[in-house]
């Protein structure tokens, strides 16, 4: 039995505002639930109704947007919620831009090996390999829908190419960072977040395209270097005490960490360049981060 | 500015509404067309308050429920009025065209 007096829709109504942060529950629940309820006394409806899909839906927009705040959008926001929102667009960015490098290197493979004897044709749906290269100029231009379809590209050429041999748990851990960036970029640019620094941005995504460049003639060389970059950013970042970036840097460490060591375990040897960036890579994920005080 | 928005600013620039209240002027401003969710409502008012266009009124309780109320400021007005002011452009050189087309818009006949 629940409180008495209270109708079975209000407790549903207040079990769905739990998708919702505690601070904005705090003040915001009793005038929502008042909203919800207005002009409903017919005590069928109060006993058997449920809250709409529509409703619902608007509820759960609002909690991503409240949990992954901006911070200038929303006032009274704890600031460890701000920084959430942001660390989850800074690991997005940093995804689409390993998603430009690996779009540049396909691209430059494919130059390399064109006009070569006995090349097989590259197959149509390669051509969605580029949806990081897409993805990112939207999202500096704004577009973000279009972004956020262009980014779940490479996880669709990952799922035409699971129907060939290997498992479900080697798709998976290859296909970790381009499905954490498509989710990062889902919940993390919602329409009260901020644009990127296009600007800023540009020399990010130039460096990672040239970086993309080497790695279409070796690849291994173009991952260590992605792999070192990480980590001398990341130190950068603690010295600087650029709080989002440092912690944004480690996760994006884990995620290029989860396929490098799978590949070392599953070769059965450690090559001393991957064992060592692998290291170093840990290192990243779990050194401190550091906040700069501004005075 | 999104429809949504104006049309918060547009029932807030006569008075002073509770969430409620401003559901049902959106839905009365736009004859209909326009039915906001609460999860909508708050993403609207929270984004008009930390722009500085409306603030917090009063509160009160009305059958054992709270009501907080929102007001609009001085920006808002300004917002509101530059809004207007784009929108009767756009339509004022839409008329145009039709009008050279020959055909009679709302615009036109007013």
């Amino acid at each position: 039995m629940g409180e008495p007096g209270v109708s079975n829709l209000e407790r549903r109504y207040r079990v769905l505002l739990k998708v919702l942060p505690r601070w904005y529950r705090q003040d915001r629940e009793e005038e929502m639930v008042g909203i919800f309820l207005a002009e409903r006394d017919d005590d069928l409806d109060l006993e058997h109704s449920w809250p709409g899909w529509g409703e619902t839906g608007a509820i759960l927009g609002l909690s991503v947007r409240t949990h992954l705040a901006a911070g200038a959008v929303l006032t009274g926001v704890p600031a460890k919620v701000v920084w959430r929102g942001e660390v989850v667009r800074a690991l997005g960015m940093l995804g689409l831009l390993l998603g430009l490098f690996y779009a540049t290197a396909a691209i430059v493979s494919v130059v390399v090996g064109f006009g070569r004897p006995y090349q097989a044709p590259e197959p149509w749906w390669r051509v969605l390999e580029l949806g990081p290269v897409v993805a990112f100029a939207a999202l500096l231009n704004g577009r973000r829908t279009l972004a956020k379809v262009a980014a779940a590209a490479p996880v669709l050429v990952s799922m035409i190419t699971l129907g060939q041999p290997g498992s479900v748990l080697t798709w998976s851990v290859f296909q970790l960072p381009s499905l954490v960036t498509f989710v990062c970029l889902c919940l993390g640019f919602h329409r009260e977040a901020p644009t990127p620094p296009a600007r800023r941005l540009l020399w990010w995504g130039g460096g990672a395209a040239l970086l993309g460049v080497v790695g279409g003639f070796a690849t291994g060389v173009g991952l260590l270097s992605v792999g070192l970059i990480t980590v001398i950013v990341r130190v950068v970042a603690f010295v600087r005490g650029d709080f989002v970036l440092g912690r944004a840097l480690s996760l994006f460490a884990v995620l290029q960490l989860v396929p490098l060591l799978f590949l070392v375990v599953a070769g059965g040897g450690v090559l001393v360049p991957a064992g060592g960036l692998a290291l170093l890579l840990v290192l990243a994920a779990v050194a401190p981060v550091r906040q700069r005080v501004r005075a | 500015m999104s429809e949504q928005t104006f049309l918060v600013l547009t029932a807030l620039a006569e008075e002073a509404l509770h969430g409620y209240a401003i559901v049902q002027a959106v839905e009365q401003l736009s004859e209909g067309r326009m039915t906001l969710r609460v999860g909508t409502l708050y993403g609207v008012l929270d984004r008009l308050v930390a722009d500085g266009l409306a603030e917090r009124d009063r509160e009160e309780v009305h059958q054992g429920r709270l009501r907080r109320y929102y007001r609009l400021t001085d920006s808002g007005v300004r917002a509101l009025q530059a809004e207007v002011a784009r929108l009767s452009a756009n339509v004022r050189a839409a008329s145009a065209v039709l009008r050279g087309r020959g055909v009679q818009t709302w615009a036109s006949r007013a």
